[in-house]
């Protein structure tokens, strides 16, 4: 199935690679279609970028292990990332994680039984002023306490909501029906409200 | 006081990033307008407004395109710094997010002033949701010709391309991010030779902040005049500030270089949380020095005058401390951060940085000696200054002005060890 | 004129000393030519600048931070303080070892590279002191394979990248790469693949650590009970320079040796690890005579007087055919040529004299250090008058080998010498030849072996002994002299181990059979 999904973004990799003054650049988009395709950068998706840029697989391995967002083993359908940094942590990022492990009953970077959820803590990801923030897949959940994020999980079990952001279709998944995908708000004009 | 709105006039309209009313609004006018008019006149406009770079360095954008050469018969690259990952920050992502057009202006003015045809947003991986409404706005801007051959019905082709970066602090630094942009781990590069000569590709490169580009239509469409008689005498403009911690409104704030930071603090942002005072204020992201709530009295949110208060302005993200901090917890948590985000590249950042959070740590959690603070501040001197880019003398910063600034915290930490270990 | 003297020079003050030095040199080949080392990791003459390890900073006046000095090239008039002079520098190069050793294991009591290791040396030039890291190091993989030659050991890799660089800018076959960040970085392979380049072993040279080790030489050996000499690989034509450790008459370690001219520091795997591949297992001690069935052991003078003999007997014009080793220098090759005209008027471009070039096949990768001329001195051929200097004289000298094999069977020749080792190449050795040889008036042989039966395993690392005088000559590491590689360089090759006491270098035996 992974492979297919493969060849799936063999295409799209064309086009983008034509984006570029150089080939080379179009590695890191790979290494995202490939994650997409496979849903982790597996040994396959390396060997596979490598083929497709015309480097060596140790060339494409130390990327994909430089960035924090291409995930080097399975992670969950949903994988929540929690930030730690200190704006969120301030603002109550801990309680968030002891809670996750609590609830879904295993540690950072595991995987529930149902493949559903694993979690890691991460850093700074640019919420600071609604912290703390949840990155579930590419969704930021925003101002999280363990009770929205106790319902937000529940409401991702039944919904399965797409909550990734697709390079095949340069968009991210249309997410929860009611969420604002993004909180961001200038509170001194009040009149900045959720988009 | 009003604080003009040259960045975030507009973003408070929900439709804002849909190319249509971006241009009701005013969009695309600065680019068609100097679009016959030469190159240089336009960078000779930025320099006059007096821009600078709103990334963290401060560095005067016109003089930075200035140091480009021509004439080398090489492509001369554009790039966007859409890395937003100093923590605190999170201004660029209200424009991205909010006004992508305006971004995607700004670029097209810079890069027709730098005689630039290909350019690069390079955003952060995270930043899932403004990649997208850019990649929708710079979609727009293709199918409406505003983008690709002859821009604007004009001979000038522009191509701008939405780079995603995939989750790494150091691809902010300049270096580090074209090295990222090329496909590579974004580990800065030796410096000489600089980008503005050796960049992307091995040729001329200009990166600039959103911030700072997303001025340019502004400035293009009032004059350098009016840009420049905003703010103070050299720090000229406005500049977003974003702001968290314990204020009871954080958020993204456009203001007047030169605003009184209590002013600021306690007028826009609304004060800290009830019940509590203010303790101290992490002015610029948290690689700047902090201050101590008395030391803000007179400080005004520019360049120079947070020099002279012996911190930096940076990108703007302010980090306000009211009086519940722990100042040892803010440093453990900030130095886990420096060591997490290390590119391991050079010796004293990789192994230095993680033995100062180790200490760090071993003081938070009472076992320190007393002899660690002298050691960090030995190993911090040696990290400092020593390293390939800044990342050095930003991971040592919170150490030391931390230490310097609420030194009895940590002391008060160490004795309670003491005490232990003693028993 | 020479290729310095022709470059702009400029002047540079390093540590108070003024200095002439190329134009465009960076400072640590600049601080060479003033004697001061300037100590870095990861630079490396040949390998693109990466400046990760921070090792080589210097103070340069006028600038307020200290400078790496490997990627500064030098101006007219800069001014330089190294460690020597700079307490700024010293103190930064203290700060450097001390980061490089906080997470390293310090175990340099089971380490290879102890001995010969920059942070143990770096360690007591610069530093010597306690450390201050009482933090729990970081555990990373222990003895790790890369390959078929190369074990990596990642706590005690200082990610300088050189290895990394090595496969990407000399091989270009990019298996290694630097893989995670911060101070999780290692060095390593992908899952399926391994780092097997022709030229892999230099990797573990090019370490300035103990983190890539040869594995065939592990736990041999501490370096400082050997003894290491500067020699020349005799595997092919190329002639690279390399320092070979030597205990007990037995190579323990090859390293390639960085010289200003030829090989780069760089060895193949073949030639390193090849050393041993010229040693018979069992070792010809005495000289041997056919008896017509068996060989039987002659005292050393009495052989010599008995070939004299053999030699004085044979008719007069009747021919010769020489078969002269490609391993002979080029004083034994003149002894040889000399021996040639004495015994059997043979002049020294006579065609019943012949010189293998031993041609081989050579890959685009192996091609950055392995010649096609696989014989290391052939060159000398053409020094020595052989052969005449033309387009196709390697053919010709092949050619003239082959003819001359096949002529000696067809029994054309009442006298045959082989004169060293290989000098006829073990596969090309048939029965029809044994005969042959052993049949004419006179054959004569100077080697190492003491083989006699055809077909053993043995037979493919030499020539084995088939005449009716049998020699113990010298093998490759027991001799020194000229060699002459591909481009013409002469290059000394010195002697490694030590011959059995009867053995003799072919030119000693020959001046003595010439008498």
């Amino acid at each position: 199935m992974s492979l297919e999904n493969l060849k799936a973004a063999e295409d799209k990799l064309a086009q983008i690679v034509k984006r570029y003054p150089n080939k080379r650049s179009a590695l890191m988009p790979a290494l995202y279609l490939g994650q997409e395709a496979v849903g982790y950068v597996s040994a396959e998706v390396i060997s596979w970028v490598a083929t497709k840029i015309g480097v060596s697989s140790a060339e494409v391995k130390e990327v994909a292990t430089f960035y924090t967002m291409y995930q080097q083993k399975p992670v969950g359908k949903y994988h929540l990332q929690v930030c730690r940094t200190l704006s969120c942590h301030l603002a109550g990022a801990k309680p968030l994680v002891n809670f996750l492990k609590e609830k879904l009953a295993v540690d950072a970077h595991q995987v529930t039984a149902d493949g559903l959820f694993s979690y890691e803590e991460v850093e700074c990801l640019g919420s600071c002023g609604t912290g703390p923030v949840v990155q579930i897949n590419d969704v930021y959940f925003e101002r999280m306490d363990s009770e929205k994020l106790a319902s937000l999980l529940e409401r991702i079990k039944t919904e399965l909501p797409d909550l990734r952001y697709s390079t095949l279709k340069d968009e991210l998944g249309v997410g929860l029906a009611d969420m604002p995908r993004s909180q961001l708000v200038n509170l001194k004009e009040g009149k900045h409200g959720a988009s | 006081m009003a604080h003009h709105k040259i960045l975030t006039e507009n973003v408070h309209y929900a439709d804002q990033h849909e190319i249509g009313r971006y241009e009701e609004r005013g969009g695309y006018q600065a680019i068609r307008r100097i679009l016959n008019s030469d190159p240089l006149s336009i960078m000779e406009e930025v320099k006059t407004s007096g821009l600078r770079g709103r990334g963290g360095a401060g560095f005067p954008t016109g003089m930075k395109w200035s140091f480009v050469p021509r004439n080398t018969g090489k492509p001369i690259y554009l790039l966007c710094n859409a890395d937003e990952s100093e923590p605190g920050t999170f201004k660029d992502r209200l424009l991205l997010e909010r006004d992508s057009h305006l971004l995607l202006e700004g670029m097209m003015i810079a890069a027709y002033a730098l005689g630039s045809h290909w350019t690069a947003i390079y955003i952060r991986g995270e930043y899932a949701h403004p990649a997208a409404c850019l990649a929708k706005a710079i979609n727009e801007a293709y199918q409406r010709g505003y983008l690709g051959q002859g821009i604007f019905g004009s001979d000038y082709g522009l191509d701008i391309v939405l780079h995603r970066g995939a989750g790494a602090y150091i691809c902010g630094e300049e270096t580090g991010l074209i090295e990222s942009l090329e496909g590579y781990r974004g580990q800065p590069r030796l410096k000489p030779p600089f980008p503005a000569v050796v960049g992307l590709y091995d040729c001329p490169t200009v990166v600039n902040n959103v911030e700072t580009l997303a001025a340019l239509p502004w400035i293009i469409k009032n004059g350098a005049a009016a840009y420049a008689q905003i703010g103070t005498e050299k720090s000229k403009g406005t500049k977003l500030m974003s702001v968290s911690g314990h204020v009871k409104n954080p958020g993204v704030y456009e203001i007047d270089l030169g605003y009184p930071l209590l002013d600021f603090i306690n007028n826009e942002c609304g004060g800290v949380r009830e019940g509590h005072s203010l303790k101290a204020v992490i002015a610029g992201g948290s690689s700047v020095p902090v201050l101590r709530a008395d030391e803000l009295a007179g400080v005004l949110l520019d360049y120079e005058s947070l020099k002279t208060a012996g911190t930096m302005l940076g990108s703007g993200g302010m980090i306000v401390l009211d009086d519940s901090t722990d100042m040892v917890e803010v440093v453990a948590n900030l130095q886990h951060f420096y060591s997490h985000e290390s590119c391991g590249q050079c010796t004293p950042c990789r192994e230095g940085g993680h033995w100062v959070e180790k200490v760090v740590k071993r003081i938070y959690e009472g076992q320190g000696f007393p002899t660690d603070l002298m050691l960090l501040d030995s190993v911090c001197s040696q990290i400092a200054g020593h390293t390939i880019c800044p990342f050095g003398d930003a991971l040592v910063t919170p150490v030391l002005s931390f230490i310097k600034k609420f030194r009895n915290e940590f002391d008060e930490k160490i004795m309670a060890a003491l005490d232990r270990h003693l028993v | 004129m020479s290729e310095e003297t022709k470059q702009v020079m400029v002047t540079v003050t390093i540590d108070g000393q003024e200095k002439l030095v190329p134009q465009g040199s960076n400072l640590i080949e600049a601080a060479r030519q003033a004697n001061i080392t300037i100590p870095h990791y990861c630079y490396h003459k040949h390998l693109s600048i990466a400046g990760n390890c921070r090792m080589c900073q210097v103070k340069i006046e006028g600038q307020p931070k200290l400078t790496i000095a490997c990627n500064t090239t030098v101006t007219e008039g800069m001014k330089v303080s190294t460690h020597h002079t700079s307490a700024e520098v010293a103190e930064a190069q203290r700060a450097t070892l001390e980061f490089l050793l906080i997470n390293h294991p310090l175990d340099c009591t089971v380490c290879d590279q102890a001995g010969q290791c920059k942070l143990q040396d770096y360690f007591y030039q610069y530093d010597i002191q306690p450390s201050r890291f009482t933090e729990h190091k970081e555990h990373k993989m222990k003895a790790t394979p890369l390959g078929p030659e190369v074990i990596y050991d990642a706590e005690r890799c200082i990610v300088c990248t050189r290895c990394v660089r090595f496969c990407k800018e000399v091989t270009k076959s990019a298996e290694l790469g630097v893989f995670q960040r911060g101070d999780r970085s290692y060095i390593g392979v992908v899952q399926g693949a391994e780092l097997n380049n022709p030229l892999s072993g230099t990797v573990a040279d090019l370490c300035p650590v103990g983190a890539l080790t040869h594995r065939r030489w592990r736990f041999n050996t501490r370096i400082w009970n050997t003894t290491i000499t500067s020699t020349v690989c005799a595997g092919c034509s190329n002639g690279c320079n390399c320092e070979v450790a030597v205990r007990d008459n037995q190579v323990v370690q090859v390293k390639g040796k960085l010289t200003s001219q030829g090989n780069k520091g760089w060895m193949c795997d073949e030639g390193r690890y090849g050393f041993m591949r010229f040693e018979p297992e069992r070792r010809l001690a005495k000289p041997m005579r056919w008896n017509g069935s068996t060989y039987e052991l002659v005292k050393s003078e009495q052989i010599v007087t008995a070939i004299k003999t053999a030699l004085f007997a044979l008719k007069a014009n009747s021919k010769a055919a020489l078969f002269l080793s490609p391993y002979l220098t080029k004083e034994e090759l003149a002894a040889a040529l000399d021996y040639a005209q004495k015994a059997f008027q043979l002049a020294a471009t006579s065609e019943q004299i012949s010189l293998s070039p031993r041609p081989r096949a050579v890959s685009e990768l192996e091609a950055i250090l392995i010649a096609s001329d696989y014989a290391p001195n052939i060159q000398a051929a053409c020094a020595l008058n052989m052969v005449e200097q033309s387009s196709d004289w390697r053919t010709g000298l092949n050619e003239r080998y082959l003819r001359l094999l096949k002529e000696v069977k067809d029994g054309k020749y009442a006298a045959v010498c082989i004169i060293g080792d290989y000098a006829i190449n073990a596969d090309q050795i048939d029965a029809a030849l044994v005969v042959a040889v052993r049949g004419a008036e006179f054959s004569l042989q100077l080697g190492v072996r003491e083989d006699e039966v055809l077909g053993s395993e043995e037979l493919a690392k030499g020539t084995p002994a088939i005449a009716k005088f049998v020699l113990p000559a010298l093998t490759v590491n027991e001799r020194s002299g000229i060699f002459i590689n591909r481009l013409g360089r002469e290059q000394k090759i010195k002697q490694l181990l030590t011959a059995p006491d009867e053995a003799k270098s072919e030119a000693d035996w020959l001046k003595s059979l010439a008498e």
